[in-house]
């Protein structure tokens, strides 16, 4: 295996002084332009693990690591702004702005100046296939095009990891078909890592790393290929 | 076309999104600044038409006791300070406030038919009136109101007096303001031998001496001169009488209270806004945006709301000082002008107002964890 891009080691995280474990020492290492899937009842620990992946939150006990160096709190931002890009289940565009100003969000974190970032937000929508869609309002767009502008978004400014929580939940089956032959499509092309958390067994078995939690802990790993 | 986020633009945005809301909010500032606005100007204007009148009659000094509007200085002081080598010219005055008619009132001055101060006047009709008689003149602005012209008779505290002139005078306190012989308003205010004050017009400064050394001075040798009075220079005076003080003094106390009004309804915004977006600032932040950009990011949607409320407030304002200089009651002592500084305070003030509304809001929505955040509903 080639050297990790991300890695925990024996990460815990609890929440209300305690009492809630969520996760009760993990180790993973991840690869660079690997795809993980991550699945696990609910309530397993699953999201929790992707947003100490994400530099979303931190943990009570462990080291989350980037490039073999531990995130630090204080450079978070920074990191979520130019390692990750984040795919929700509820998509999580803002509702004032229309896709193409969407797209742009992670830019102005970013610092791109202002043409650049609508010549970039233009592109990546292109890419989407929402060329005609991108000055529509989120609430003017179906469910798959609005994943779609969240993908754009998390593409922005070109991270290095992806990271989806649930990124087909809220959509049909042929939406949901989309989407994941668009992520592993990027992934591919762009070399990135990707890690996906899902509940869905289909998703998870196309991964070639797949990785079940249960009760806070690594319950069992598959590899395919 | 393609439509180009900027940060100014996000804010706007999220300001639109509540059009209602924030055109309330907007008409909240817009009315504390426009009180600022109308208050304060009406102070300043009234400070400036004070000054206006001592430059145009070329006065330097005003020779009065402790207490300005104290007409206790005695007539006869004015023999000791016509003695003082430098005193080109020293008159006596009394002013004072009067309710002509129920709907108007006007400065009444008391001089001397001699005195060097009807050099700034110019007699638009009549002639001018003569001591020892029951004889008026009255400014431009205030003959209009009274509807008066020279021949007429003016009731004054019950006596008949006769308008001999109308002039039209270097400020707006002249303008709209009556002039009465000094001994007839020494018989109408019971003041006989007592005045107001000297106004005092210096000869030239001695060639070498420059011009604000020759006024101190000066002023110290007739404080010399008379004992217990006080000579202060014109500019000072301006802006330093207990007409001047008092109106300042109502025009800060009332606007401070209608600013924190507005402040208030800024902030109770602000308040609903970031707790409305609670989710959107944990997007924010989960897509790398730090806590000082969302701190500025509410920072900047409070002060556009100061500032355009401060514009639409000038505007309010300045209205309101129209109001005011057209009214009979005000006209003679505002005008309608507001000064540059005034309206560069304005809008500081408003966006300062903003500012510190959103301040406690914008540290609320910075402080939010991402997570939390996005878990909110």
């Amino acid at each position: 295996m080639t050297s990790p891009v991300l890695e925990v080691r024996g990460v815990r995280k609890s929440y209300d002084n305690g009492r809630i474990e969520a996760l009760r020492g993990v180790d993973l290492a991840i690869a660079e332009g690997e795809f993980l899937a991550i699945s696990g009842p609910s309530g397993s620990g699953k999201s929790t693990l992707l947003q100490l992946l994400g530099g979303l939150d931190t943990p009570s006990g462990g080291d989350v690591l980037f490039r073999g160096e531990p995130l630090c709190p204080r450079a978070l931002d920074h990191y979520r702004a130019s390692k990750v890009g984040f795919i929700f289940q509820a998509f999580h565009l803002l509702p004032t702005l229309r896709a193409i100003e969407n797209v742009q969000v992670p830019m102005l974190a970013a610092g791109r100046d202002g043409m650049n970032r609508a010549h970039k937000a233009r592109a990546l929508l292109r890419d989407m296939g929402l060329e005609e869609r991108m000055q529509q309002y989120p609430n003017q767009l179906s469910a798959g095009e609005r994943q779609r502008v969240a993908i754009a978004r998390a593409l922005a400014n070109d991270p290095e990891i992806l990271l989806a929580d649930e990124p087909t939940g809220n959509l049909d089956s042929v939406n949901s078909a989309r989407i994941m032959e668009m992520l592993t499509a990027i992934q591919d092309k762009r070399g990135m890592t990707l890690v996906i958390v899902t509940h869905e067994n289909e998703i998870a078995e196309a991964a070639p790393r797949h990785i079940r939690i249960r009760d806070g802990r690594i319950h069992e790993e598959e590899r395919r290929g | 076309m393609t439509v180009q986020l900027s940060f100014a633009r996000f804010a706007w945005k999220n300001l639109w999104r509540r059009r209602l809301r924030t055109a309330l909010t907007l008409g909240g500032i817009a009315m504390a600044i426009g009180a600022f606005v109308g208050l304060v100007g009406f102070s300043r204007s009234f400070e400036h038409e004070w000054l206006r009148m001592y430059q145009s009659s070329g006065t330097d000094f005003a020779v009065v006791q402790q207490t300005f509007l104290n007409t206790s200085v005695d007539e006869s002081d004015g023999a000791k300070l016509r003695a003082i080598r430098e005193v080109a010219q020293a008159t006596p005055m009394i002013l004072n406030l009067m309710d002509l008619t129920p709907e108007v009132n006007a400065l009444a001055y008391g001089w001397k038919a001699d005195s060097y101060e009807f050099d700034s006047l110019k007699l638009l009709a009549g002639r001018r009136f003569e001591d020892g008689k029951p004889e008026v003149m009255l400014g431009e602005l205030l003959a209009e109101s009274l509807h008066k012209k020279p021949g007429d008779i003016l009731e004054i505290q019950g006596s008949p007096f006769t308008v001999t002139g109308i002039y039209h005078g270097g400020s707006a306190l002249e303008e709209g303001a009556a002039i009465l012989p000094i001994d007839q308003m020494q018989v109408l205010g019971s003041l006989q031998g007592k005045v107001t004050a000297f106004h005092v017009r210096l000869k030239p400064a001695p060639m070498g001496e420059p011009q604000d050394r020759y006024i101190s001075r000066v002023q110290g040798e007739i404080q010399a001169a008379l004992p217990g009075l006080r000579a202060v220079p014109a500019a000072e005076r301006a802006s330093n009488n207990q007409l001047v003080l008092l109106a300042q003094a109502a025009a800060w106390g009332t606007s401070s209270i209608a600013l924190l009004i507005g402040i208030l309804g800024i902030a109770n915004t602000m308040a609903m806004s970031v707790f409305e977006r609670t989710r959107e600032i944990g997007i924010l932040r989960a897509l790398g945006w730090r806590r000082w950009r969302i701190l500025m990011l509410i920072e900047t949607e409070a002060a556009v709301l100061g500032l355009v409320g401060g514009v639409v407030g000038i505007g309010v304002g300045w209205a309101a000082l129209r109001v005011l200089a057209a009214l009979p009651k005000t006209a003679s002592i505002v005008s309608a002008s507001i000064p540059a500084l005034l309206l560069a305070e304005s809008l500081a003030i408003a966006m300062l107002a903003g500012l510190l509304a959103g301040a406690v809001p914008a540290w609320r929505g910075a402080k939010l964890s991402p997570v939390e955040a996005l878990r909110h509903d």
